[in-house]
């Protein structure tokens, strides 16, 4: 039955156990919190989300987290009473607050800060002293400043509640109740940096982003993480053309509110003073638009000289889908060696994700968390993809069996079975698992605990099968996805799950299913088959295994072009550099592991920081409209430009003949804000 | 032929000694009112360039002419840059029939002290007051503003309202005078001027000349608060100049009329004629400057009424009082 | 008949209020000849003033930007070796400042001020850019006794924790036991 009831006049029908917090919040009714959060649970300590029930069930001053909607309920938010108990809680909160929001980082988006002047309270009529605390030293990223406390234990409830680590909790009593470590130290949580987005008030700030600026000076947009295959939402701040902070995005479908702290602090590359800014032809600085000419001129004699068959171009699943589409297209058009993956280093099993997902058992990451069964194989979420490991907390914390086939020794923030067996073993043990039969295969030793595993998925209502990329093979992958099928075909929902360990691995993929591993490049050009390389955001180096080789073969190369915005070895190597902007300027569409594209937008215009044209300083006394180092091309762009070609004349154009050239990209036409779902044409 | 010459090269002397001498007043007379508004106002006025700021007409008319020539977008091109000009030459004009002074003698040639004697001069006078109109309502129409507009049709209402009252005003005199022509309306007053047999036609035709010179308090076509400048709002450089000059010869003009009409034109003791004139016209510019200092601008519907109500009533009967008395006399 | 005469009077009243000032003589005062001194709180020319401890004031909080209608402050914060936040640069572009004060009144530290020095007109619109170096005086200005830092209860290598105006010491995890 959903309850209906009435909040500030309004009539409300929500679904059984919601908070009548929530119910408000669905109606547009804003109910001030600092404690709440939806997704860390209610504790009812602040006393702030107070509100007057008039009728039903309960009466009289309540809080709203803490009683759920029931019918016939009557509460008004702005009762005078409730008002006036609110602002007094909001009152005694700034009794010891300290008198630094000039100098707080938090100032201009804290939720103290906003319910204390939309309480009116201004001047702090108590007379007594403040408390105070000494502050820790929490590691390189979060400052911690804890005379801002308010007692909200959103902190500690997140930290060894949702996250499952203990070196930071809450301790103390009455007045001098202290959240903290038990001794100065860096944080072991790979999510803390989710404090900062927690906190309410200025305990736990952004220490790499110490002071840079206000939120409201920031040119923010929500993006999409690039650092693993998973493509969590971000909210990228931007500011005096440099990125400066990267928060949790809210996305129902990928990571709900959280993001982990190699989400959250992996950017530093993208300010970076080494950064290629500049066209670079044999070490003479020149405007990327001149450098890339120069590459396409070097490109068409050396296709003279040796035929197209002698040219490849290396790319890999940091590039948005445009770039990756545009110098596949070019690769084809001109009948060059072919395309290179350097993910297919890193994840060889990838493009078993691409074949083995269908729309039928595919599973976004927020859904993970209400599995009941959980079997990993050769994944280590906490090291591949750090969100996985929290949804499948999540999933355990309400219930969920976990077990993992792995040779590694694992350690992840909940209980699990590990079934130690070799990657070559894992194909073996996974087409064991019969959905009705006595397991099956040669499983060995591993026979008692693979029977167990068995026996798990038969009672569970919602298994997850999650299936690493990185140290199994592409039989392993596919195995996984026959289990799946096999026991979707016994009417089991079984879901499937890869990790991948790009941003766009499944979108290279996508596009091109035969793109070729680098270890047939690197050969290539050791053999002297290839004799010029173009780059394009991709780094052999990152994932080669032979370095000597690797050496080698680039020594043989004739010509070697780098299209990048990092400043990798094969940029410092190349011949000529054309630098691209970033996805935080550029923006680009990225298909996470499970299919889904996203539009990451880009946070600002680009061109090269203030803080390096001002050296420190300020910025150059110079009157003009023009955006220093603001010439720098998309990666996709460079495709057109190496080609002598004028590339799409904008966003749209591009998408218009990306869509055209490659059919399956089709529905990103149609792409709504939590993306939208490719597979491969059947 | 030789005769016909001499007349014309006197013609033309006389011509260009009244327009230098109007154009002349006309730059200083803005400097006049400037610095006693300043006075009544208890400021200094213009003192900066040259001298008590003598020099001001010169640099204003220097930036006048240098400034740039704005034609609005949508204006109607011609009409938009011929408007100025009718207004500024339909008051030059006017001078042609003012009489200076008494007839010269030289060399046994009798030379008028006028550009032309004409017989129906007061009609003349009327129809280039009437024709100084268009300009207003041309420009105001040609800018393609609403404020230009608004200020235009003002213009066109005021103009139609007043003269009439400005006519009849004049009706005593002409009766008294027995004449049109404006050097026998001086002559007429040898004995006494007409402002004290005739104070209510001074008085109705004083304030309906105003009017039409569109002076504070009658300034409605141009009224800076609610129109911008009216009529020319969109008007810049030289071409605003020129209505600017056309105001302030029209107000010379009325100073002219005012003294041939009623303080007797040219003639008084112990000055030369012309000199006469000119201390009658700059007294009677004072008093509109004073006026101007003194009273705030009129409602609409008061400037009508004003006219209708009051001036046209009392102008009728003031004809038909002076004509009883001739008759009775 | 009444009427008439109050019209008149009143008429006469008005033109002879206007002679009179013909006779006051001007009350102005004549501009680059002399210069009137103007009150200490008149809005001109921005400063950024110091601490009665001779410290810089401003810590580069945003707030005068962020008020700012004209957009015509920028700066950047960062941390200086006493642990103190302050700006790395600060520049007013006063081409683009309308003087209208908001900037002072949104100060919460009393740093930035407006002076009534107000003559600094240029035909070049970069000296209209003022820099911290340019801004910067070494007095307190208009508030002599302001220290934001004597009660902002952060710790700096000048004022520890505690060390605060109506500050008690300071709870660490250690004293918290039992």
């Amino acid at each position: 039955m959903m309850p209906n009831l009435i909040i500030d006049n309004k009539k409300i029908r929500v679904a059984k156990g919601t908070r009548v917090i929530d119910a408000a919040e669905s109606a547009g009714i804003y109910i001030p919190r600092f404690c709440y959060f939806a997704e860390l649970g209610a504790v009812g300590a602040c006393r702030v989300c107070a509100v007057k029930f008039i009728d039903g069930p309960v009466e009289g001053i309540r809080m709203s987290c803490m009683v759920e909607a029931e019918d016939g309920m009557v509460v008004a938010t702005d009762d005078a009473e409730a008002v006036d108990f609110r602002r007094h809680v909001i009152e005694w909160m700034m009794m010891n607050h300290p008198h630094d929001c000039p100098v707080c980082d938090e100032g201009g988006h804290c939720l103290l800060q906003d319910l204390t002047v939309a309480g009116g309270h201004g001047i702090r009529r108590f007379a007594g002293k403040k408390r105070t605390y000494a502050d820790q030293y929490l590691g390189p990223l979060i400052s911690h400043e804890e005379n801002r406390c308010i007692q909200c234990y959103r902190c500690s409830r997140f930290y060894q509640e949702y996250c499952g680590y203990t070196d930071l909790g809450v301790m103390g009593i009455a007045q001098r109740i202290y959240f903290g470590r038990y001794k100065d130290g860096v944080l072991e949580n790979p999510f803390s940096g989710n404090l900062i987005d927690l906190c309410p008030t200025g305990v736990y700030t952004d220490k790499p982003s110490r002071y840079t600026g206000r939120r409201w000076d920031f040119e923010r947009t929500t993006g999409v993480c690039t650092t693993c295959g998973l493509g969590c939402s971000i909210m990228v701040s931007a500011r005096y053309r440099q990125v400066v902070r990267l928060e949790a995005a809210f996305s129902r479908a990928v990571n709900g509110a959280f993001i982990c702290d190699r989400g959250r602090y992996g950017f530093s590359w993208v300010n970076s003073e080494n950064r290629p800014r500049q066209g670079r032809v044999a070490a003479k600085a020149m405007a990327p638009q001149k450098a890339a000419a120069a590459a396409a001129g070097r490109l068409d004699s050396l296709a003279e000289q040796y035929g197209a068959g002698a040219i490849a171009v290396a790319g890999s699943g940091r590039s948005s889908l445009e770039t990756l589409a545009a110098w596949m297209d070019l690769c084809r058009r001109r009948s060059w060696r072919g395309f290179f993956f350097d993910d297919l280093a890193a994840a060889p099993a990838a493009p078993a994700a691409v074949s083995g997902l269908s729309p039928e058992n595919v599973v976004s990451m927020k859904a993970v968390e209400s599995a009941d069964m959980i079997l990993a194989v050769g994944a280590d979420p906490l090291g591949e993809a750090p969100m996985l490991a929290l949804a499948m907390r999540q999933a355990w914390r309400a219930g969920a069996k976990v077990f993992a086939i792995d040779s590694r020794d694992l350690e992840w923030p909940f209980e699990f079975q590990q079934v130690v067996a070799e990657p070559h073993e894992i194909v073996d043990l996974l087409s064991g698992i019969e959905p009705e039969n006595e397991i099956g295969g040669n499983a060995g030793k591993h026979a008692g605990k693979m029977a167990a595993i068995q026996d798990q998925i038969r009672h569970s209502r919602f298994p997850v099968i999650l299936c690493g990329t990185a140290i199994v093979d592409q039989s392993t992958a596919l195995a996984a996805a026959g289990l799946v099928k096999r026991l979707r075909k016994n009417k089991k929902d079984t879901r499937l799950f890869y990790t991948l360990p790009k941003a766009n691995t499944f979108g290279g993929l996508l596009l091109d299913h035969r793109v070729q591993p680098p270890d047939e490049l690197i050969h290539a050009m050791e053999s002297g088959e290839i004799k010029a390389l173009v780059a394009v955001e991709s780094d052999l180096w990152q994932n080669c295994t032979d370095r000597d080789l690797l050496e080698r073969a680039l020594n043989g190369l004739e010509f070697l072009c780098a299209a990048d915005c990092m400043a990798t070895e094969l940029v410092s190597r190349a011949d000529i550099v054309i630098p691209v902007s970033s996805v935080y300027e550029a923006g680009g569409i990225y298909v996470n592991q499970e299919a889904r594209a996203q539009w990451s937008a880009p946070a600002h215009a680009g061109g090269t920081p203030v803080r390096i044209t001002g050296a420190g300083g300020h910025p150059p006394r110079v009157i003009g409209s023009a955006i220093p180092g603001g010439d720098m091309p998309g990666a996709w762009q460079a495709a057109w430009q190496i080609a002598g070609l004028a590339p799409p004349a904008g966003p749209g154009e591009m998408l218009e003949w990306m869509t055209k050239t490659y059919p399956v990209t089709a529905p990103v036409k149609t792409m709504a804000a939590q993306g939208v779902r490719i597979f491969p044409l059947q | 032929m030789g005769l016909w010459l001499t007349g014309y090269a006197i013609l033309m002397i006389k011509i260009a000694v009244i327009l230098t001498g109007v154009l002349l007043l006309a730059a200083y007379l803005v400097l006049l009112e400037r610095k006693l508004l300043g006075r009544f106002q208890a400021r200094i006025g213009p003192n900066r360039t040259g001298i008590f700021g003598l020099l001001q007409p010169v640099s204003d008319g220097i930036k006048l002419l240098t400034k740039e020539d704005v034609i609005p977008q949508g204006a109607h091109r011609r009409i938009f840059l011929f408007a100025p000009a009718v207004v500024a030459a339909t008051a030059l004009l006017t001078f042609a029939v003012v009489p200076m002074g008494p007839d010269l003698h030289l060399g046994g040639r009798k030379i008028p002290m006028v550009v032309t004697d004409m017989n129906v001069g007061l009609l003349y006078v009327f129809a280039m007051a009437s024709l100084s109109v268009y300009g207003v309502v041309l420009g105001g129409w040609a800018s393609d503003s609403k404020y230009a507009m608004l200020g235009s049709i003002r213009g066109a209402a005021q103009m139609i309202s007043y003269e009439l009252a400005l006519g009849l005003s004049i009706v005593p005199v002409v009766m008294l005078a027995g004449s049109l022509s404006l050097v026998d309306i001086v002559d007429a007053q040898a004995g006494r001027p007409f402002i004290l047999v005739q104070p209510l036609a001074f008085v109705i035709f004083f304030l309906s000349a105003m009017a039409e010179s569109k002076r504070i308090p009658f300034d409605l076509p141009e009224a800076e608060a609610e129109l911008g400048s009216g009529y020319h709002t969109e008007y810049s450089g030289m071409r605003f100049g020129m209505f600017f000059l056309g105001e302030y010869v029209q107000m010379q003009v009325l100073g002219a009329l005012t003294a041939v009409f009623f303080l007797g034109g040219w003639r008084g003791p112990l000055l030369p004629a012309p000199l006469w004139l000119l201390v009658k016209i700059v007294l009677v510019v004072t008093a509109m400057i004073w006026i101007r200092a003194t009273l705030p601008r009129f409602r609409y519907d008061q400037l009508m009424g004003l006219g209708w109500k009051f001036l046209i009533p009392a102008a009728l009967i003031n004809i038909v009082i002076t004509g009883f008395v001739m008759v009775g006399i | 008949m009444k009427e008439l005469f109050l019209v008149v009077h009143s008429l006469c009243t008005g033109f002879y209020t206007t002679l009179k000032h013909i006779f006051r003589g001007p009350a102005t005062e004549l501009y680059p000849e002399y210069k009137r001194p103007l009150p200490a709180r008149s809005r001109a020319r921005i400063i950024l003033t110091v601490d009665p401890d001779g410290r810089e004031r401003c810590v580069a909080c945003y707030l005068c930007s962020a008020a700012c209608p004209v957009d015509c402050i920028s700066m950047q914060a960062a941390e200086n070796p006493e642990g103190r936040r302050y700006a790395a640069w600060f520049r007013i572009n006063f081409g683009r400042c309308i003087y209208c004060g908001l900037c002072e009144e949104a100060c919460p530290t009393a740093a930035i001020q407006l002076t009534p020095s107000f003559e600094h007109a240029d035909r070049d619109i970069l000296k209209m850019v003022a820099e911290k170096e340019d801004l910067q005086v070494d007095h307190c200005g208009k508030d002599p006794n302001y220290n934001f830092y004597h009660h902002a209860g952060v710790a700096d290598a000048i004022r520890p924790k505690g060390g605060h105006v109506n500050e008690s010491p300071p709870v660490n995890v250690r004293t918290n036991m039992p």
